[in-house]
């Protein structure tokens, strides 16, 4: 449930999203995506409507998400799960693919070559002999480091990232608060986050949205957004900041 | 305007969609339990049919029956309904369960094989012709209600009358008994329910009683307002009590009612009508077409159905 | 790790050679070995070990019948190929599928039948019925892109089941007479008539649309279609046109069956509409799911082995060696320890003799008939088995019911084992029921080997799924439910 959100995020900005549990977070992203059909307002994307497209074609415009319940292409190789989200910046179609002509070659090699680098950016981690495993056989951690490594794949402007530290160990954790920088600076990624964990959120953000209800109850930096009372309300319940 | 046509045609709608509307509660109540199309639950029917045959011919045909006419009648759908009760609780233990966890398509093709299975077997037991129940032996055709045009057999009236019985009951069942809170329950969320102490093995058990039962009852009720039954009936049975589920919205019992007598009239009209209106191009065997038609508009404009709500995609 | 060198280097998670090797470690039946045996053998060497005995198999055999069989078997290699996209690949479980099939063949009768006046040279007319039928593929998909996977299942077994009504019922088919003088296939002007001739022009389509498919397989098309299968909603937002993705795999096995059909047509010389019915429907999807959908190498051997098969059924004698040899040889490849087998079949002898022996005495009119079996193993099973005098009728149905409660029987039997935990009991339990289903074969089964053979399959594809959905060279799938 959304309620009269309003808010924007800049070219290569890191925005994130934060609330407690039933906020609207993963609902945002749905409706942001096209997985859900807003009942009013409009969801702009350079400058252009991109309410009632399929999925696909926002995808396509430059629209990536990872999932905080990991969708991954289970059965599918590593790289596979990979060079499948580049299905949308090919153009090989099946004909061309059966007659393996020279520019249908040159296209897999290079999302041959685009998976392995987007694959490279987690260290040795999904390198190797990783390329060639099917995705059910990683750990939990590594699931969702595919995740985000796929959702680059897509060629997107903007990066969705559902919950990218869910589960991970403290060490884990720093390193997604790293990356995710890294992301920016390396990829040109604008990144729309949402994250439970204060330090990535404080690592990360440029700004900070939070959320209640559907409703925006806050947004600024950081430390504008952690000490504004109804943020703390909305975590802690009123009793918190009235006093005992 | 031939009224008498017109009024004989609605009391075959009727009937037929009866029947039509047992099949798809069955369908309705599994698929909104499990989330599972069970194909082969058009030969749980075609099972039901036989058995009543069989208990209709042990009790000395219908020619000279052994006991009262309504006691046999009686008595050759409660024996249905267990045998198809039975028949399709083994399906589902044996067939299904083993694959709750399984690809989605595996427990569909797995329902292929027991079709297809079931339906062999008792062309291997019974052979290919058509058995008969012999029902203008067994009830006179004359005998029935007569009012002004309308002129029903009373076979019929027996049929409509236990299929609303039987739709009465199920209703009561699901919405006044603890079963049916638990049933309910299970189709809303399986994983919440065990963990609210249901036993969820039990009530899916249940619910492919009840309704393989169902569908057991329909099978008796089409050999006796239809006379002839054979291996292959289930096929065209299954179909159609699996369109009317998708028209009333599938998990929905007053959809099901309603979807069954919708098509059930929609194909009395379409064999009724269909010649006339194509001036002769095409005969009655294209009544199928019609029920075809209706099934693909209604997945196209409304694929949850006029009782259903549309589902919701999880993320 | 290449994250920044101010931080201690953290623990290698996941970078572990037990990890690596996990798949290795799981328990592996002799079909899983077999499968990862066919993993690493590369393309070109299935291609050829899948080829060459088709290539061969005329020379070999000189008999017509064999000839016609060997046809016969690559259309329905072919069918089953094309049923794999929308099945093995897509995931879709598409019931109309062989009217499609049907479709390519009566769109063969008619451009080239003395019915049509017409006789189209085949080098036109197959690709034009292929992407006829395509079409036809992608039109009746169209209803179903925006269903969830079960509806469309129904949505195309209604489909096929109007396409079989307007057979029957239209007059341009001429309804249940089929169409009988469908001219030979004709190629750049020659015609083909010997069955030779046939079985290498089918060849030929079978090696086109097998390196057709093995390379859209590895394409970007057959990796969205495989993402499909995994994760819908996933490879939408990853950019991935799902919908027309569907209706493209739908178009691409129509297709294939058309060609199928095209090909079934002049090769029988004749089209009925019952050869286009369910029976076939289920036929081809036993194929698929044996040899393992998803796989070209498994859905061809499926194919083979289930049309071998069901060729051999339709005969009382080799039905016998055949159904004797299957059990046995499945007791031997899924018993363990190996000499259980060994004892449980020298147990059910002994346990057969016995009952023979106390029937005899007992009641004389329990072994006093005689088996339908021709073959000499019928002949050996004969003094051993209880074969009631009268128990199947002249028309080769059961008579009395003591014949079908033995039937019923036995199913219930077979499931009551499976229920049993215990290896030993099991085993235990196995023996008269073995004898039960010997029973059962040589009176009632085999009475009518064309029936039973369907029986049989039936019960395949549900112990199959049951045990092995993946099919005999299928990859084991993982599932998150």
């Amino acid at each position: 449930m959304l309620d009269e959100l309003d808010f924007s995020v800049g070219e290569r900005e890191i925005v994130s999203v934060i609330g407690p549990n039933g906020a609207g977070k993963t609902t945002l992203f749905n409706v942001i995506t096209g997985v859900y059909p807003p009942e009013a307002g409009d969801v702009l994307f350079d400058g252009a409507t991109i309410v009632g497209l399929d999925p696909h074609k926002i995808a396509r415009r430059g629209i990536a998400r990872t999932f905080q319940t990991l969708r991954l292409f289970l059965n599918m190789t590593v790289k596979e799960n990979v060079m499948a989200a580049a299905y949308g910046h090919t153009r090989a179609g099946m004909l061309r693919s059966v007659l393996r002509t020279p520019g249908m070659r040159r296209e897999e090699r290079e999302i041959g070559q685009l998976a392995e680098d987007r694959l490279a950016f987690f260290g040795d981690r999904l390198v190797g002999y990783r390329w060639g495993q099917p995705a059910y056989s990683l750990s939990y951690a590594n699931r969702r480091r595919l995740e985000i490594a796929r959702a680059t794949a897509a060629n997107p402007r903007l990066l969705l990232l559902d919950e990218p530290a869910a589960g991970m160990n403290p060490v884990e954790t720093n390193e997604i608060t790293e990356l995710i920088s890294r992301l920016r600076e390396e990829g040109g990624f604008t990144i729309l986050v949402i994250e439970h964990d204060m330090h990535v959120v404080e690592g990360i953000s440029d700004r900070v949205v939070a959320l209640d209800h559907g409703v925006k109850i806050a947004e600024g930096t950081y430390e504008q957004v952690a000490t504004d009372p109804r943020v703390v309300e909305a975590y802690l319940g009123t009793s918190a900041t009235e006093g005992p | 305007m031939d009224w008498d046509k017109l009024v004989q045609l609605i009391v075959n709608g009727l009937t037929l969609g009866s029947v039509y509307a047992l099949v798809a509660l069955g369908f309705s109540m599994v698929y909104g339990i499990l989330k599972l199309l069970n194909l082969a639950h058009g030969d749980v029917l075609m099972v039901g049919a036989f058995m009543g045959w069989g208990v209709l011919g042990w009790l000395g045909g219908a020619q000279d029956p052994a006991v009262a006419v309504w006691l046999l009648i009686v008595l050759m759908i409660l024996v249905a309904m267990v045998a198809g009760g039975f028949l399709g609780v083994a399906i589902e233990r044996f067939a299904y369960r083993p694959l709750r966890r399984a690809p989605r398509i595996a427990p569909l093709i797995s329902a292929l094989g027991v079709s297809f299975f079931i339906q062999n077997s008792v062309l291997l037991l019974f052979g290919a012709n058509f058995r008969s129940y012999e029902s203008f032996d067994l009830v006179d055709v004359e005998v029935g209600v007569s009012w002004g045009p309308l002129n029903i057999w009373i076979l019929r009236i027996v049929v409509m009358a236990a299929a609303l019985a039987m739709m009465l009951a199920l209703w009561i069942l699901v919405t006044r008994t603890k079963l049916g809170k638990a049933m309910r329950a299970t189709a809303f969320d399986r994983e919440a329910a065990a963990m609210m102490g249901i036993d969820v093995d039990r009530v899916i058990v249940k619910t492919f009683f009840i309704g393989s039962a169902l569908a057991g009852a329909a099978g008796v009720l089409v050999g006796l307002v239809f006379g002839s039954i054979n291996h292959f009936m289930g096929f065209g049975y299954g179909l159609k009590g699996f369109t009317a589920a998708v028209v009333g919205g599938i998990g929905s019992i007053p959809g099901a009612m309603f979807g069954g007598l919708f098509i059930g009239l929609a194909e009395a009209f379409s064999v009724g009508y269909i010649e006339d209106l194509t001036r002769g191009r095409l005969g009655s065997a294209f009544s199928d077409l019609v029920v075809f038609l209706i099934l693909v508009i209604f997945m196209l404009v409304r694929p949850q159905g006029i009782f259903g709500k549309p589902e919701v995609k999880k993320v | 790790m290449s994250t920044g060198s101010q931080s201690p280097e953290p623990p290698r998670i996941g970078v572990d050679e037990w990890v690596a090797s996990s798949e290795g470690r799981r328990a592996r039946s002799v079909a899983d070995r077999l499968q990862e045996r066919l993993e690493r053998t590369p393309a070109a060497a299935k291609l050829v070990a899948l080829a060459l005995p088709f290539a061969i198999f005329p020379l070999l055999v000189d008999s017509d019948y064999l000839k016609q069989v060997g046809i016969d078997t690559l259309i329905f290699v072919l069918l089953a190929l094309g049923l794999n996209v929308a099945v093995g690949w897509v995931g879709l479980l598409d019931l109309g599928f062989v009217a499609f099939f049907g479709l390519g063949a009566y769109l063969y009768a008619s451009v080239a039948s003395e019915y049509a006046g017409r006789h189209w040279e085949a080098q036109f007319a197959v690709p034009a019925i292929a992407t006829a039928v395509a079409a036809a593929g992608f039109l009746v998909g169209l209803p179903s892109r925006r269903l969830v996977g079960d509806y469309l299942a129904i949505v195309t077994l209604f489909f096929l089941q109007i396409w079989l009504v307007v057979l029957i019922n239209a007059s341009f088919t001429r309804g249940p007479n089929g169409i009988s003088d469908i001219y030979p296939l004709k190629l750049f002007g020659r015609e083909i008539v010997s069955l030779s001739g046939y079985y290498y022009v089918t060849f030929a389509a079978f090696v086109v649309i097998v390196s057709f498919l093995y390379l859209l397989g590895r394409s970007r098309t057959g990796r969205a279609w495989r993402a499909v299968r995994e994760d819908e909603l996933a490879a939408e937002l990853m950019t991935m046109p799902v919908n027309r993705l569907k209706l493209m795999a739908f178009a691409v096995g129509a297709g294939i069956a058309g060609v199928a059909g095209a090909l079934f047509a002049p090769a029988q010389g004749a089209v009925f509409p019952a050869s286009f019915d369910i029976v076939l429907l289920i036929t081809v999807y036993a194929m698929v799911v044996l040899g393992g959908a998803g796989s070209l190498f498994g859905v061809t051997v499926g194919a083979v082995v289930i049309n071998a098969s069901l060729e051999a059924l339709r005969g009382p004698d080799d039905a016998s060696w055949l159904f004797y040899g299957v059990v046995v040889l499945a007791l031997v490849l899924l018993m363990r320890p190996r000499w259980l087998p060994v004892a449980v079949l020298g147990a059910t002898a002994a346990f057969g003799v016995v009952v023979h022996e106390i029937a005899e005495q007992v009641r004389p009119s329990l072994v006093s008939g005689t088996t339908f079996g021709t073959a000499s193993v019928d002949r050996l099973v004969d003094s051993w088995v209880l074969v009631p005098e009268g128990a199947v009728g002249p028309d080769g149905l059961p008579a009395g019911a003591l014949a079908r409660l033995a039937y019923i029987g036995l199913i219930a039997a077979i499931l009551a084992l499976t229920l049993i935990r215990s290896p030993l009991w099991r085993a235990i339990a196995l023996v008269p029921v073995l004898y039960l289903t010997f029973c059962v074969w040589e009176n009632i089964l085999l009475a009518q080997p064309a029936v039973a053979r369907f029986v049989l399959i039936g019960a395949m594809l549900v112990a199959l799924m049951a045990v092995r959905p993946q099919g005999l060279f299928g990859k084991q799938r993982v599932e998150v439910v």
